[in-house]
């Protein structure tokens, strides 16, 4: 199969908007004018390399990676209808400048628009992740309030001791750090495309919270305008040191007007003694067109290590959009009386394929973990759970609860539950339980007959359906992500 | 019978009684009563030998042996038995084979002479008859289904079957209504009060001993006993609250 | 001499078998020396009453009634089914046929390998019980066809006994409208097995309920892989499964329900649960479920822990020692599997088995296989 477009082309304005942007703010001096020609070979791993100022041990690193991942076959398992994809197809490095900026607004698609008008996204912003020329710093203007609101934020972070930069900064000023944990969590050769995504990482995130500080603010509200991370291939790097604590949001409830049609990112969260690190998810990827072409393979390796006594990670997440998802929020819990939470809502609808869900490997005793799966589907969408839950032979009294609820609406959509359970000890208490519903015509009856629109109905009804995973976002999250909810699912009832 | 000495106990490292001191004759019956938290439950799954509960210091006796030295199950053969406050759900076990197994194990422990299937039957039926309850629900799994108040009644059955010497009834009267907590109050009546027997009622409320009239009532608070009296500290309680009785 | 195809735990369905002992099994050859006693279930009247020894009908021992001896054709692509060639017994009731009362068949391994095939073919309204038993060594090897017209019953009870070797058996069950089949397996013994069952709920209204209880101890291993489709509207489902695992030992099942499009009013139920009692003992559990209806009734649970300790304290505070505290709950865990054995003496047969591995000493005690649930 041939996507609609012959090659696969890298971010278009949008991401030079981001990068001058990231100049501006001083992250990143990233701003170059070439392609590394088409193709993946030894000498794009060096080029990108070169491009970001890599010190001689980073290339070492990708190198190894990329030799690895040709003796590496593709991944099948999941029950994904995945194309072939032709790696050599790609261009693996790619200037931003060369994709065309829009006019205005109006030469934006009137589909777009009409999802940032209910999503209540204010204009200036919608021009700026819409792509226009010159909306970025009037946005920021607008929004922001001009750079001094920036530099506050960057300010306190500075004071706190938080390290908080874009990864290949990161590699250049905290070299030490980086190297101690890149890789830590997601070895090289954990699988094919975090494999490929060591090779030739572009882009991404690295946080260090320091000993025993909470961290000021939630990281994220900073990069919402700048569009989030949705680089082809991102690392993303978060240390959270003994005693700490930082909640991390990645995401943007915007459709992303992205022409990637492949993301491979990686996220390794590492966790220190008595330290916790809450990473929140909301996606809205393009989906595609209502016969599912042109959407986006997002392919994703998230892991934490709870190495330390009493840490905790939580992975929240909203899924939406995405013609394909393959992405399992992990938790190694190695550490005593370390907990483990994973809250995800996966709404699909149209043709959409979701696959998604997480790993628990209970290492360390009185560990413990949580596991709430919301999924959606609608249309003639599938929605697949697929979790595992070890338990190892030392792990004394380890507790895990799993809840995996499937609400389907209408009777052309699927949902799957794939659960795997093994246990080594037997002080171990584990539970899953799986339930399956619809939306009776009882309750859409109820609902419409005290005044909601059916559409409203839906949400109103989904979104009480999804509150458990919903409460655990950030606040102004939920608030988006309800939105979305109700949005993502328009058309899907009756 | 039973001879409690300056007993303190810590649950999860908390210490919940603090120095309780109690000595209970045959033939009386004793109400302990408290707020919430005082550690009213605490003293009976101490009694009763519930692990996760640690006796730091202080001394038990009954009928002069040591009973914090001996298991659950040998202070069950020595007379003792527990009203739980959450009687626990049994499911595949029916009421009747479990009080069968249960009261020949004792049997056995003291050298009497085990029950058979037909006796145990017909010793159900009649504890279950006066205590208003259907064999069908005896034949079932413990507890499984029922409600709360049946749960407690069943507890009652129990008591019946088993007939201690040393009953204590954890908050027995919680989630009874009227009629059940006659029917309650009067089979502890009947079954408990003997001269040789002696009842521990924890309670918090005095509903309960309108019915079944205590010889001496206890305060507790803070895990400690701090006042001693007849039955109309009761009333005195029910008028005035713990706080005023307890300062 | 043919090597065998066996899977390897890569894949997915294979995930957590060990066939590491077949191999060896095939080439072996057999004793031939059946033992006298034999676990026939006391019950009246002439029922049918077949024994098989290394695959051979016994003709002295056996009494045939309907069941004809033949080749039969259960079609399977299954790696160790399809092994199992087309000779065996064949169980043809026409329609409104009069029960054949009990039948009961022993299939007794002497050491080495046996194939057999089977086929339970029920017409509309008919009726069956079947028992079978599996003991001895060896590897028996077995692959059964049942197909049940409208509103025909059956109900396929197996025992696993025997005190070493591998029993692999692979059901593939279709029921027309109205049908029902009952089908509970114990594992008890100290053979490894590998069950497979496909049923298929094909017509409306059909009810299948696949219930095991799995006991293992020293270094034996069950592995049960099972499917219920619900492929009509208004079918019923239930799958009970209990796995017991004690020293070295590894229980696992993998319980899959399918609904698919246009099966409205399913009503699919499934409970896993599973009991560890030694540390190097492992339990794996995967109950799945892919549906394609949205108006169905899917309740599925599985857990994997140790006894209630609330209920342990409530039997000793009782006066029930520690060892019988934990001897009720775990044939009550177990129970609840047995349980849905109609025939009353099927059902105390099928106890009065698990009752007896509970009371055998584990092979492996003292060499600190067995964990002492002191803190009970």
């Amino acid at each position: 199969m041939t996507p609609d477009d012959a090659s696969i082309r890298n971010r278009d304005a949008q991401e030079a908007a981001d990068r001058s942007a990231n100049y501006e703010w001083g992250f990143s001096s990233d701003i170059e004018q070439e392609f590394a020609p088409k193709g993946l070979n030894e000498d794009t791993v060096r080029f990108i390399s070169a491009k970001k100022n890599e010190p001689e041990w980073m290339l070492e690193w990708r190198l190894k990676a990329y030799r690895a991942w040709l003796t590496m076959e593709e991944v099948s398992w999941a029950k994904l209808d995945i194309p072939t994809i032709d790696f050599q197809d790609a261009y693996y490095y790619a200037e931003p400048k060369a994709k065309e900026k829009l006019g205005s607004l109006d030469e934006v698609d009137p589909e777009i628009l009409r999802v940032y008008e209910k999503l209540g996204i204010p204009i200036e912003e919608q021009k700026v992740l819409a792509g226009v020329e010159g909306a970025r710093k009037v946005a920021v203007d607008a929004v922001f309030d001009s750079v001094s609101v920036a530099t506050t934020f960057r300010e306190e972070l500075k004071k706190a001791g938080v390290i908080f930069l874009s990864i290949s900064e990161a590699i250049r000023e905290h070299p030490d750090l980086v190297r101690k944990y890149l890789g830590s969590v997601v070895p090289q050769r954990d699988n094919y495309f975090a494999c490929l995504n060591s090779a030739v990482f572009s882009d991404g995130t690295f946080v260090y919270v320091p000993e025993g500080v909470r961290c000021p603010m939630e990281l994220s509200t900073y990069f919402r305008i700048n569009a989030e991370n949705t680089g082809q291939f991102e690392r993303t790097l978060i240390v959270a040191d003994t005693g700490s604590y930082v909640s991390y949001l990645e995401g943007c409830t915007a459709p992303m007007r992205d022409e990637n049609q492949l993301h491979a990112a990686v996220v390794e969260l590492v966790a220190l003694d008595d330290a916790e690190i809450k990473y929140s998810t909301v996606q809205n990827w393009y989906p595609g067109d209502a016969e599912g072409k042109g959407g986006i393979y997002n392919f994703v390796t998230k892991r934490a290590m709870c190495a330390g006594a009493r840490s905790k990670v939580s992975w929240t997440q909203v899924e939406t959009g995405s013609a394909i998802t393959w992405k399992y929020p992990s938790c190694i819990l190695k550490g005593e009386s370390s907990v483990g939470e994973f809250y995800s809502v996966a709404v699909t609808n149209n043709r959409q394929q979701a696959d998604t869900g997480t790993k628990m490997i209970h290492i360390g005793a009185n560990s413990r973990s949580t596991i709430v799966s919301k999924g959606i589907s609608a249309g003639k969408s599938n929605n697949t759970y697929r979790g595992l839950v070890r338990v190892n032979g030392a792990a004394e009294n380890v507790r895990n609860f799993t809840q995996c609820d499937s609400l389907l609406l209408g009777s052309d959509c699927g949902a799957h539950t794939v659960p795997y359970i093994e246990v080594r000890n037997p002080s171990a208490q584990i539970e899953h339980e799986a339930t399956t519903s619809k939306i009776s015509d009882d309750q859409l009856f109820y609902a419409m007959s005290r005044g909601l629109s059916q559409e409203d109905a839906v949400a109103l009804i989904v979104n009480g359906f999804a509150r458990e995973v919903l409460k655990q976002l950030p606040m102004e999250f939920a608030v988006e992500a309800q939105k979305l909810l109700g949005i993502s699912l328009e058309g899907s009832v009756g | 019978m039973l001879k409690i000495d300056n007993l303190h106990a810590i649950v999860d490292g908390k210490p919940i009684l603090k120095g309780i001191s109690l000595t209970l004759n045959p033939g009386e019956i004793h109400a302990v009563m408290g707020p919430n938290g005082s550690g009213k439950s605490t003293l009976s799954y101490v009694l009763a030998g519930r692990p996760g509960y640690e006796v730091t210091e202080g001394t038990v006796a009954l009928d002069g042996e040591d009973l914090l030295a001996l298991e659950p199950h040998e202070r069950a053969a020595k007379g003792m038995f527990l009203g739980f406050q959450y009687p626990v759900e049994i499911p595949g076990v029916s009421n009747v084979q479990f009080l069968r197994t249960a009261l020949n194990a004792q049997r056995r422990a003291r050298g009497e002479v085990e029950l058979s299937a037909g006796d145990f039957l017909r010793l159900a039926r009649e504890q279950a008859d006066a205590l208003g309850i259907d064999m069908e629900m005896m034949k079932r799994a413990v507890n499984v289904g029922f409600s709360g108040g049946e749960k407690k009644r069943n507890e009652m059955v129990q008591l019946g079957i088993i007939d201690p010497r040393l009953a204590i009834l954890d908050e027995t009267d919680s989630g009874l209504d009227i009629d059940a907590l006659r029917i309650v109050g009067q089979g502890i009546n009947r079954i408990m009060r003997k001269p040789d027997k002696t009842v521990l009622l924890i309670t918090h409320y005095q509903r309960l001993l309108d019915t079944v009239e205590p010889d001496f009532v206890h305060v507790l608070a803070d895990g400690r006993i701090v006042r001693s009296g007849g039955s109309e500290l009761a009333l005195e309680l029910e008028r005035e609250g713990y706080g005023a009785v307890a300062a | 001499m043919t090597a065998l195809a066996l899977p390897t735990p890569r894949e997915e369905a294979w995930r957590w078998s060990d066939l590491s002992a077949l191999p060896a099994l095939a080439e072996r050859t057999p004793t031939g020396r059946a033992p006298n006693a034999l676990p026939w279930i006391d019950c009246e009247g002439e029922a049918p009453r077949l024994l098989f020894v290394d695959g051979r009908l016994d003709q002295s021992r056996s009494r045939l009634g309907p069941v004809a001896i033949r080749a039969v054709a259960p079609e399977t692509a299954h790696p160790l089914g399809r092994l199992a060639g087309h000779d065996g017994w064949s169980l043809r009731l026409g329609r409104d046929h009069a029960p054949a009362g009990l039948v009961q068949i022993v299939h007794v391994s002497t050491g080495a390998t046996d194939h057999l095939a089977a086929e339970i073919a029920l017409d509309d309204d008919a009726q069956a019980s079947i028992v079978e038993t599996f003991v001895g060594e060896g590897w028996t090897n077995r692959v059964s066809g049942v197909t049940l017209g409208k509103s025909a019953r059956l109900m396929l009870n197996r025992r696993v006994l025997g005190e070493s070797g591998f029993v692999s058996l692979t059901d593939h069950a279709t029921l027309g409208e109205g049908a029902s089949l009952v089908a509970a397996t114990l594992a008890a013994g100290g053979r490894d097995t590998r069950l497979d069952g496909e049923v298929d709920l094909a017509g409306e209204g059909a009810f299948a309920e696949v219930a095991g209880a799995l006991l293992a101890r020293a270094r034996q291993r069950h592995d049960v892989n099972l499917v219920v489709r619900h492929k009509m509207p208004s079918g019923t489902s239930r799958q009970v499964w209990r796995s017991v695992a004690d020293d070295r030992a590894a229980c696992s099942v993998a319980a899959r329900v399918e609904v698919a499009r246009g099966a409205q009013k399913t009503d699919g139920e499934q409970s896993l649960k599973g009991l560890l009692l030694a540390r190097s003992a492992m339990i794996n559990a995967k109950p799945e479920l892919e549906i394609f209806a949205d108006d169905v009734k899917c309740a599925h649970g599985a857990t994997v822990g140790e006894l209630d300790r609330s209920a342990l304290f409530y039997l000793e505070s009782r006066g029930i020692t520690p060892d019988e505290a934990r001897a009720l709950l775990t044939r009550a865990f177990v129970a609840a599997a047995l349980d849905r054995i109609g025939e009353k003496a099927v059902c105390e047969a099928f106890y009065a088995d698990a009752e007896s591995w509970f009371e055998k000493p584990s092979p492996l005690e003292g060499e600190g296989g067995r964990r002492k649930a002191a803190d009970g």
